[in-house]
């Protein structure tokens, strides 16, 4: 339905319309009977007469709406509604002319109680005029219309005044605003008042005795949890010095007295209106802070789903905001927890091997002793175990007086310039990783005639160790060691840095299941080395080696990628991928054959794992994954 | 005597009816909105709820729907007033958790009669 024609607007179903129309009906008859029940002594028979005229004229309004309104029909007509409010004329006429009647005979104007009820009933029976009439009849009557439009608009009002009257008046007139009130009598009542409860407006008088106008505003307005809350100061002080002394206080507003109904009524709105403003920005800004604050709690790991989901719920861009977050955290904690799950399985596997050392060794040129003083800094504690580049000694810095791990570089690696100064630039470069999956290199030294490198000590065991004695590992336990490798090369290889060696020997294991890469830029040395060598003599192993690196090509960070999907296929199945009884043999079957498919090997190892650790091994380095980043991606995000 | 909270948002239908209540004998409170009302009527001290349904926030089905489901007032009668008077409400409004129904206007004789059946001895 629309706008009718005497210019209001009709109600769009019939049930507001019989709720609007039935509410002023209630409250005509409610109070006639009220007065009706008063009316009790003899002489007020001409007075009960006028009341029961009331009261029927009111139930034949009742008859009409229930008659045209029924309550099966859902739409009622344009023309419907019309003849309905015509058909209130005549009985709204009964209902006034017992009104004045009423208001002339003795003892009813003096009864305050009596004359506020027969403005009730004026007020309710001026809600029933056609909409157009109905604020014009309201306001003569000098009520405003309290529907319950207003509600939405219902504010909790704190009177602050010292004289009853005036408090009564506020309260009263506030109230049929469809405001909810509360008074208070002085200043601290008012703060009070204010630190007990919510209110969103104070009207507060200025000249009160013990605590005024300006200092209670002053408080409100020094204290934190108080200062956003609008004040009108209401005084009888209209000169430019109080008004200007209350705004300078913070005042909203300022209302001399006495007051005009129509302009405290505005300005009430209007203060409400900018709390209301005000209270949606702080609002937003709260559920800001609480994105904000689910944010930093993801890091802590402590996200909790629920603290965002009622923001989630706005169809603005914060509640957008607040899903993609959410989706996001649950997918980091996902994926967090299965990580988590993975270097349990690890750390089970390491607590399985425990007691496997490394392996002890000797070598020409022999050992040096536990206790000897080494390059003037160092006590060697002793020996961890013999690599191929030489003997690795744990020792302790007596400057910085902490542990750390020497290896000793052999003679013939740093005899040829050249090399030695290749091994440094990638030393230098190697220094620059600072990563939890990388072992520190801290320096590269000499001392009479012995080149060594310090580096960050690991407790803890090889990955080498960790097959010799377990056979295969446990594919949870598999996932988290690639995770860490790959993790560990996508620093390396973003700093330009390829590490050549990646090999079980090289993966460190603390006891917390934390892989460490070591001998990054080590590496290079053992290559210059072995061209410098006889054929055959290559150092270590080519098990690991990619085919691209046998062959003395240029290798770039696919080729760690190749050496990472040997590891993995032998963590999971127990051996390398291709094996041969001589580095020959080895070499002609890593540049020709393909390993037997691993699902073959190691049974229940996923598809997508398997498949992943072939694309690893692919012979040309541009079918392999792409990166060491694009690896660690695919791990994370495999279930 | 028995105390009576009124749930209602219009200001002349709470001043008529708590009234018209006390004096017949009843102590009446006030509740403003369903929220008010929720909160009133936990605190144990009402022996009736007349709840209207039209209100602003949480309106009457909503906030008695929730006092049936809190274990403190689960048993408080209530009483259901509306102005709609559709049909179909009364169902609607036993089906909410409501003990009995009335629409405004009010009939006072009819809906003391109710309470009564409600508070049997009371006022």
């Amino acid at each position: 339905m629309t706008a009718s024609d005497s210019g209001g607007v009709v109600p769009e179903s019939s049930k507001q319309l019989r709720h609007e129309l039935r509410t002023p009906i209630n409250h005509i008859v409610g109070y006639a009977e009220m007065l009706l029940e008063d009316a009790t002594d003899d002489g007020a028979t001409d007075r009960r007469g006028r009341i029961e005229q009331i009261i029927a004229a009111a139930g034949d309004i009742l008859a009409a709406i229930n008659a045209a309104l029924p309550p099966s029909l859902s739409e009622p007509t344009d023309a419907g509604v019309r003849e309905l409010y015509e058909s209130f004329v005549e009985p709204r006429g009964r209902i006034t002319a017992a009104l004045d009647a009423l208001r002339g005979m003795p003892g009813v104007v003096d009864d305050p109680e009596m004359a506020g009820d027969l403005a009730r009933i004026g007020e309710a029976a001026a809600k029933l005029a056609p909409p157009g009439e109905t604020m014009s009849e309201a306001r003569a009557a000098s009520t405003p219309a309290a529907t319950d439009d207003a509600a939405e608009d219902r504010a909790r009002i704190l009177i602050v005044d010292d004289d009853e009257n005036n408090r009564e008046v506020l309260r009263r007139r506030l109230e049929r605003e469809g405001h909810a009130t509360a008074c208070a009598s002085n200043g601290l009542e008012a703060l009070e008042m204010v630190g007990a409860e919510a209110f969103d407006l104070v009207l507060l008088d200025v000249m009160m005795p013990e605590l005024d106008g300006y200092e209670t505003l002053k408080r409100l307005k020094g204290d934190a949890s108080t200062r956003d809350l609008p004040v009108i100061m209401i005084s009888a002080l209209d000169d430019l010095r109080s008004i200007v002394r209350c705004i300078e206080n913070g005042a909203e507003d300022y209302l001399p007295k006495p007051f005009d109904p129509v302009l405290l009524r505005a300005r009430i709105d209007s203060s409400l209106e900018k709390k209301r403003f005000r209270d949606q920005e702080l609002d937003y800004l709260r559920q800001v802070d609480r994105v904000i604050e689910a944010a930093a709690s993801v890091e802590a790991g402590a996200y909790d789903r629920s603290s965002l989901s009622e923001i989630a719920q706005r169809a603005d861009a914060l509640g957008r905001l607040a899903r993609v977050f959410d989706s996001m955290a649950g997918e980091v904690r996902s994926r967090e927890t299965r990580l988590r799950a993975r270097v349990r399985e690890l750390r089970q596997e390491i607590d399985a091997a425990r007691g496997v050392g490394t392996e002890t060794a000797s070598f020409e040129g022999g050992q040096i002793e536990p206790g000897t003083r080494f390059a003037d800094r160092y006590e060697i504690v002793g020996l961890i175990g013999y690599g191929g580049m030489g003997a690795v000694y744990r020792a302790r810095d007596l400057e910085l007086r902490e542990d750390l791990a020497i290896k000793m570089l052999r003679p013939e690696f740093v005899s040829d310039p050249e090399s030695l100064e290749r091994f440094k630039t990638e030393i230098r470069l190697a220094r620059r990783i600072s990563h939890p999956n990388v072992v520190r290199t801290h320096d590269f030294g000499e001392t009479d005639g012995v080149r060594f490198l310090t580096m960050e000590l690991v407790e803890g065991l090889t990955l080498r160790d960790l097959i010799d004695s377990r056979g295969r590992l446990g594919v949870s336990a598999v996932l988290a060691i690639a995770a860490q490798l790959a993790d560990s090369l996508a620093i390396a290889h973003a700093q330009g840095v390829v590490h050549r060696d990646i090999k079980p020997q090289n993966l460190l294991l603390d006891q917390a299941g934390v892989l460490k890469v070591m001998d990054f830029g080590v590496a290079c040395l053992a290559q210059r080395s072995s061209k410098l060598t006889q054929a055959g003599a290559i150092v270590g192993t080519p098990a690991y080696m990619s085919p691209e690196q046998l062959i003395g090509e240029h290798v770039d960070e696919r080729s760690d990628l190749y050496s990472v999907g040997v590891v993995l296929y032998e963590c999971l199945s127990g051996r390398p991928p291709l094996e041969g009884d001589s580095a020959i043999t080895l070499i002609a079957r890593v540049l020709r054959e393909q390993p037997r498919p691993l699902g073959e090997l190691a049974e229940g190892v996923p598809d997508a794992v398997c498949a992943l650790v072939h694309r690893l091994l692919a012979k040309n380095p541009s079918d392999r994954v792409a990166s060491a980043a694009a690896l660690g991606g695919e791990l994370t995000r495999m279930s | 005597m028995a105390k009576i909270l009124l749930v209602e948002d219009n200001e002349m239908n709470r001043d008529m009816l708590s009234r018209r209540l006390e004096r017949r004998g009843y102590d009446v409170g006030i509740a403003v909105d369903g929220k008010e009302g929720l909160e009133q009527a936990s605190s144990g001290e009402y022996d009736l709820v007349l709840m209207d349904m039209s209100l602003p926030e949480i309106d009457g089905w909503e906030a008695t729907r929730r006092l049936r489901a809190n274990p403190a007032t689960e048993g408080l009668p209530i009483i259901a007033l509306t102005a709609h008077a559709m049909a179909g409400d009364r169902e609607k409004a036993l089906e909410a958790g409501c003990d009995d129904y009335d629409t405004k206007p009010i009939e006072l004789t009819r809906l003391l009669s109710k309470i009564e059946a409600l508070l049997p001895g009371t006022p």
